[in-house]
């Protein structure tokens, strides 16, 4: 997997292994009465390992441009290629897989499971893949203390801060191992010090590998990508390279040559700044 | 997805919500309670019925004549056509062990010398064997054409000073006669000793047929208390009639039960007989041991028992629409919850395996505690009915099989249900 085309040009081979996500000329139409062109051609390749902002007004189709990236639906017209594998010649059975393995979800109200733990909020969609409780538990706890929880893993989300839930969903999203993160308005529901650390989070799993897409209408958010994606009326407006971003740029670049998500590695890698995380979310 | 992780989740929910929950599985709880207790109540009154009938017992025919259309227990309808000689015939057959007549005789009441005590019934006039050796306390058996009496413990014990064996007593009887007898044997048992005088404890005194039925039979206000070496032909014509027989078979075994009871409607049908010159088409003669006899107050108790059943089936029914309504409301409450869990990658099946696994679950648990609650109340109810208890345990196993069965039904549609919900209207879902 590591063939070092985890490069930040954003035009990525569109069938090789680098790329985890490819739309080609994607059309979805709603018959709401009439025929409503949600997407209509849209065409884009997402390489592993990079953070893609999607931007646009309302009603540009930035939801439906993330239901087919996130296999929840299929296009009316043309193919969405996930982790090398065509969506729409998918089962729904295989593509229900497809989307618990591969791809991992931070929705804007974070969407734990009210009744379970921290913990079993984060290996729930391992439950889902039949992994065993020791090694699920195991995996849940370790991607816990990499978001700076580790001493909250049995309290229910109700017991849990906007903050600390959102980092809970982004650990749920990654212990799959996903092929990408698919962020949605991740932090519209926080306040501006929360929203912070979470998007230095995505940053820093960014860093490690993780290939990160994030839906947004606030600029400053977007600009944490390596690239921004601007819809409008279901067709891609332009696509706006962004130099120089993200934290350490320098870590960037040196993960960027092996987009991997292994936890392992990252986690060596990273073990000052948890603390820091730990300090920040306490404040 | 293993089946431990849907009970695991399954019960999380349950647990998120215990008044829902427990209210739900209250309608369940009732219907397998009131099928239980009225199963166990049902079990232990036909064990408490079978068990008044003693093993010497079932060797014992009871015979009578009455229209074969008579509906009714023992004794319905019955005449009087069975005559000394017909019992001594009988008796005399190869099959046959033992027969003697049967008659309740008339009284007033009875006294120890001393004390007089009003007795309405419970002078029976039977053969000797009649009262057999086995229930006896103390004492023997009377012997035919002797003044002797046997009585129960409940007869002894209504005068102030407890009848005790070589005691007399003297019986008034509903003619204004009176007899005498000697007491010679006491039961160790209050309740009756065959089908014909019914099981509840009562006093009684058991005399032999001859002299004193006979003597009754001769008439009321004959009033010949000095006819002390009464033969048993009354007065004296050779008509006294026998309302029921007992006949004794020479074992329990069904083959010689059987034998008698032939060889004894073959004779008391035939021409030879005194009784045969009654018998038509409206009169004819049964014989029944106490078993065959009860079978039909069995009969009953069962049809009783199933409808109570039936009844008690219906709150099972409303206990799954319970079920069913309330996991409908939870599928879209939850709503929301199904979008997550199929966004991380949840199947259909998961999604049916979890709320079925749910509503079974809230099944079981009404079985559970309506069985252990059917239970209590079988065992408080028989013992306020004073009847031995005895547990329907094969019903135990069926009640939860049945509580799986509601929570399946009742799961089945809101499960359905939830497992094709759209995860992305689920996921918008507020």
């Amino acid at each position: 997997m590591p063939t070092g085309t985890g490069t930040d040009t954003g035009t990525g081979t569109e069938t090789g292994e680098g790329t985890a996500v490819t739309l080609e000329n994607v059309r979805k139409i709603y018959q709401l009465g009439e025929p409503v062109h949600a997407l209509d051609g849209v065409s884009l390749s997402i390489p592993r390992g990079s953070y893609t902002a999607i931007m646009g007004p309302s009603g540009s189709g930035k939801s439906t441009l993330m239901n087919l990236v996130g296999c929840l639906d299929t296009p009316t017209e043309g193919t969405v290629i996930v982790d090398g594998k065509d969506v729409t010649a998918l089962s729904e059975r295989e593509r229900t897989r497809l989307r618990g393995t591969q791809v991992g979800f931070v929705f804007q109200t974070f969407n734990l499971m009210p009744r379970l733990t921290a913990l079993e909020n984060v290996a729930l969609p391992q439950t889902f893949q039949g992994v065993g409780r020791d090694e699920r538990r195991e995996r849940a706890r370790d991607l816990l203390a990499r978001v700076g929880l580790a001493d909250r893993e049995d309290h229910l989300p109700s017991e849990l801060s906007g903050g600390q839930r959102q980092r809970v969903a982004l650990a749920r999203a990654l212990v799959n191992d996903p092929a990408l993160v698919l962020a949605d308005e991740p932090s519209g529901n926080l306040d501006t010090d929360t929203e912070a650390d979470v998007l230095d989070l995505f940053a820093e799993f960014h860093d490690a590998g993780t290939t990160m897409v994030v839906v947004t209408h606030e600029r400053h958010v977007a600009e944490r990508a390596e690239r921004i994606v601007h819809l409008l009326d279901g067709r891609i407006e332009r696509i706006e390279e962004l130099e120089g971003v993200g934290v350490e740029a320098g870590s960037g670049t040196a993960s960027g040559s092996g987009p991997t998500t292994d936890p392992e590695r990252s986690r060596e890698s990273r073990d000052g700044r948890e603390n820091r995380e730990d300090s920040a979310d306490r404040s | 997805m293993n089946p431990l992780e849907y009970l695991r989740i399954a019960w999380r929910s349950i647990e998120g919500h215990k008044l829902r929950s427990g209210l739900t599985t209250l309608g369940v709880v009732i219907g397998i309670a009131a099928v239980i207790a009225f199963v166990t109540l049902g079990a232990s009154l036909q064990a408490g019925i079978i068990g008044d009938i003693s093993p010497d017992d079932q060797r014992n025919l009871y015979g009578w004549a009455a229209d074969p259309d008579t509906e009714g227990g023992p004794l319905a309808g019955a005449q009087p056509i069975f005559s000394e000689s017909d019992l001594e015939t009988v008796e005399d057959l190869e099959d046959v062990d033992a027969a003697y007549g049967y008659a309740t005789i008339q009284s007033q009441a009875v006294s120890n010398g001393e004390e007089r005590v009003a007795q309405g019934d419970g002078v029976i006039a039977a053969g000797p064997s009649y009262v057999r050796n086995s229930s006896l306390e103390e004492g023997r058996q009377f012997e035919m054409g002797e003044r002797e009496a046997v009585i129960n413990p409940a007869a002894a014990d209504q005068f102030e000073d407890n009848v005790s064996l070589g005691d007399e007593l003297e019986l008034a009887f509903l003619g204004g006669q009176t007899a005498t007898v000697e007491v010679v044997g006491i039961t160790d048992t209050s309740e009756g000793l065959s089908p014909f005088e019914g099981f509840e404890s009562s006093p009684r005194i058991y005399v032999p047929t001859d002299p004193y039925y006979a003597e009754q039979a001769a008439g009321f206000g004959f009033g010949d208390e000095g006819d002390s070496e009464g033969d048993g032909d009354g007065n004296g014509d050779g008509e006294t009639r026998f309302l029921a027989i007992v006949v004794e078979a020479e074992s329990a075994a069904q083959e010689d039960v059987d034998a008698a009871r032939d060889a004894a409607t073959a004779y008391l049908e035939s021409d030879d007989s005194d009784a045969s010159e009654f018998l038509d088409d409206d009169l004819a003669i049964t014989f029944q041991t106490s078993t065959e006899l009860l079978q039909q107050l069995q009969d009953v108790l069962d049809l009783l028992q199933n409808f109570i059943v039936g009844i008690a089936a219906i709150s099972l029914i409303v206990g799954s629409i319970g079920i069913a309504n309330i996991m409908l409301v939870s599928v879209t409450e939850r709503t929301r919850e199904i979008g997550i869990m199929k966004a991380v990658g949840a199947q259909n099946r998961d999604v049916l395996g979890l709320f079925l696994t749910e509503a079974i679950v809230l099944g079981v648990i009404g079985a559970i505690l309506g069985t252990a609650l059917g239970l209590v109340a079988g065992y408080v109810g028989a013992w306020y009915i004073d009847l031995p208890l005895v547990y329907p345990y094969e019903y135990v196993a069926l009640a939860v099989a049945v509580g799986i069965l509601v929570g399946v039904a009742s799961g089945l549609y809101p499960a359905w249900r939830a497992a094709r919900t759209d995860p992305i209207d689920a996921l918008r879902h507020e």
